[in-house]
């Protein structure tokens, strides 16, 4: 094309230009694969734990077994009826024969330990079936339910395997009855923690999330906002906040774990809060989560151009005015990443609540932020330490539903950053 | 207009030997310079010779830069600004400015405009803050470009036009002096000469301090020009005897391009 003289320089530098970007996207493409591995691998380990199987089993609700007073009360029925051994009959009805104690267990096995809540709660919601025979859907134990999602291996030896040739044999009849289906485990949402793999959901540990996310945003959120625009706008810079200002720094910085010892000593040991509760695990985490705000704020407000301050008070607006009129409208999109980012960060953390309580088996939900509650992060290492295999897709359900949890919340400071952006 | 040298006059803005310290560096060495009602005053001078630290004295700017310590009286109609009686809002409401850059706030033209009679509470209701609105826009020579866009960003419009709109920013909180830094240094020579026009119309009504770098523009506009170099005033007189006959010698050189 042209007959000009590249110099060598000009080579060279082409060339330098052109290595440095394969450097960059090396480094993009290696960042990308690791983090596709990682969310593939939990997604893939997790699927089964978004199902769960279930055994049809029919059912005579005997109004003399359940009733036997004949009070006609539905509550006292429900408090009192034998849930248990009524599953376990209707158990031995539908397979006959089952007379030894081995038997027995082996077959009373095959289903949850809360059979006879299932059908209670079945009866809650249909009491006028009462009397009847019915079919009820019943959640199979958890090793059944693995069996039936292919993770146990039937062709490995009786002695090897946790479900028995016998119940083998009785599943096959099941599945070949089709009174074997599987659904979608709502209990992972509207179940609190269980022992019982097939019951044990998140519901308790993403209330808990939520609480403590609310006491740690109220606290953290104006402290933090009204500290920077403080030292921004207002203070003088001295010594005094030059040392306010390094320390502030350094407290983003302390290991997490020190602010768990904190609350123990203080909120805890000191004012007597309740332990393993969302309001200390709240206070702990908005201690924590301080620093990340007041920096952000601080960055944000320090980004207004000084010519909106100097147009402001050039017509005669008052400090106060400046402020609340000009600066923290602009500085607010900055202002709600950080804070939306910093309570992320603060969502995802455990080790503060290990020392105050939170990290704990705790089944029911709680309603208000002096109630026992765990959180995500703890329910999820709890699981993560459980022996029994079905944790183990728990474990990785529970962590796909915290990093969703997460990324929605990222995906909403990003969206409030683009809707409040203005140029000036 | 005659030269009356120092005879007495009321002049609208009085300053004796003001200093300005910057931390350690002193910025401005001990200037006394009057100002006359309804003219235009003129401060030239090469960078950093102190012309804008000075005129941000007047309405109390430089208190907003830390470490910046302002000494020397200046009074405003005879009155003290650094008083302490003073409100310093009340001062910039009586003090307006207009920037360098053209710095309307990110909101409606209206907004704009609107926002010192807001603060202030200079309107009592609704239709005189909208009547305030359309003079200060007209008085500012922006209302024929502008009036059906009212709710349109500030920022949406050119440079000259956003300097204007800043003028009428300045203009609706009626003050009476308008300091002006550098108004056109970021501004193209047709909106320079829109906003000269501009200033010449202003000066019936108010008075007017503009630091400028353009020594066409001080002998087009100003009926007084101050020449500033390092931080001292060198020589302060009428334009005209500023641009043909100065005095000093520094003065010369620099209008005639010798420093600077």
């Amino acid at each position: 094309m042209t007959d000009k003289k590249i110099s060598p320089l000009t080579k060279k530098r082409y060339a330098s230009e052109k290595r440095f970007k394969v450097y960059c996207v090396t480094a993009l493409v290696l960042a990308m694969a690791i983090l596709f591995t990682l969310l593939s691998s939990i997604t893939v380990s997790s699927i089964p734990a978004f199902t769960q199987t279930h055994i049809e089993i029919d059912v005579y609700l005997d109004k003399e077994i359940l009733d036997p007073n004949d009070t006609n009360d539905l509550q006292t029925i429900l408090n009192e009826g034998p849930w248990r051994s009524l599953a376990k009959s209707s158990l031995r009805e539908m397979i006959p024969g089952v007379t030894a104690r081995k038997e027995k267990r082996e077959l009373y096995g095959l289903v949850s330990i809360i059979a006879g809540d299932s059908i209670k709660s079945y009866v809650k919601e249909n009491p006028n079936n009462i009397g009847k025979k019915v079919q009820i859907d019943i959640p199979s134990s958890d090793d059944i339910d693995l069996l039936i999602k292919g993770l146990i291996d039937r062709s490995l030896p009786e002695e090897n395997r946790t479900v028995s040739n016998l119940q083998l044999k009785w599943l096959d009849q099941l599945v070949y009855e089709k009174r074997v289906s599987k659904h979608f485990a709502w209990k992972l949402f509207n179940h609190g923690d269980s022992r019982e793999p097939e019951v044990a959901g998140l519901k308790g540990a993403i209330v808990g999330t939520l609480l403590t996310m609310f006491v740690t945003l109220i606290i953290s959120f104006p402290i933090g906002v009204m500290t920077a625009v403080y030292l921004e706008e207002i203070a003088p810079s001295n010594r005094m906040t030059d040392f306010i200002e390094v320390n502030i720094n350094n407290l983003a910085a302390v290991p997490s774990i020190v602010f768990g010892l904190l609350g123990l000593a203080v909120f805890i040991g000191y004012f007597d809060m309740p332990r393993s509760a969302p309001l200390v695990g709240g206070i702990v985490l908005a201690l924590m989560t301080l620093p990340v705000i007041i920096i952000a704020t601080r960055a944000s407000l320090a980004s207004i151009p000084p010519s909106i301050r100097e147009a402001a008070y050039g017509i005669g607006a008052s400090p106060l005015q400046v402020i609340t009129h000009h600066v923290l409208p602009l500085a607010v999109p900055g202002i709600l990443t950080g804070t939306i980012i910093g309570i992320a960060r603060a969502a995802g953390e455990t080790a503060p609540l290990l020392m105050i309580g939170m990290m704990a088996f705790i089944v029911d939900t709680p309603h208000k932020i002096t109630d026992k509650a765990t959180v995500m992060p703890a329910q999820i290492y709890m699981w993560a330490n459980n022996p029994e295999r079905s944790f183990e897709s728990l474990t990785s359900a529970a962590i796909l539903i915290l990093l969703i949890i997460l990324i929605t919340m990222n995906a909403l400071a990003i969206y409030l950053r683009k809707k409040y952006e203005r140029r000036w | 207009m005659r030269e009356d040298g120092n005879m007495n006059k009321n002049y609208k803005v009085k300053t004796e030997n003001i200093t300005v310290d910057y931390g350690e560096k002193r910025a401005l060495h001990g200037i006394n310079l009057n100002v006359a009602s309804n003219e235009v005053t003129a401060l030239i001078g090469p960078s950093g010779c102190g012309k804008s630290t000075f005129i941000r004295c007047i309405n109390r700017m430089n208190d907003l830069i830390d470490g910046c310590k302002v000494n020397g009286k200046i009074l405003i109609d005879d009155e003290d600004i650094n008083d302490q009686n003073m409100d310093v809002v009340e001062l910039r409401a009586k003090v307006g400015m207009v920037f360098q850059k053209p710095n309307p706030f990110p909101k409606s033209i209206f907004d704009n405009v609107a926002y010192g009679p807001r603060i202030h509470g200079t309107v009592k209701n609704k239709e005189e803050l909208e009547n305030m609105v359309k003079k200060s826009l007209k008085r500012a020579g922006l209302w024929n470009e502008v009036h059906d866009r009212l709710d349109a960003s500030g920022l949406s419009l050119s440079g000259g036009q956003q300097q204007r709109l800043c003028i009428a920013r300045a203009i609706a909180v009626n003050p009476d002096i308008l300091l002006m830094d550098e108004p056109c240094s970021a501004l193209d020579p047709i909106a320079t000469a829109v906003i000269e026009e501009l200033i010449n119309e202003l000066k019936e009504r108010y008075t007017i301090m503009i630091v400028t770098h353009s020594m066409q523009q001080a002998a087009r506009l100003s009926q007084k020009t101050a020449y500033f170099h390092l931080g001292e005033m060198i020589e302060f007189d009428d334009t005209s005897n500023i641009f043909t006959n100065p005095k000093h010698e520094m003065t010369e050189a620099y209008i005639s391009g010798k420093i600077g």
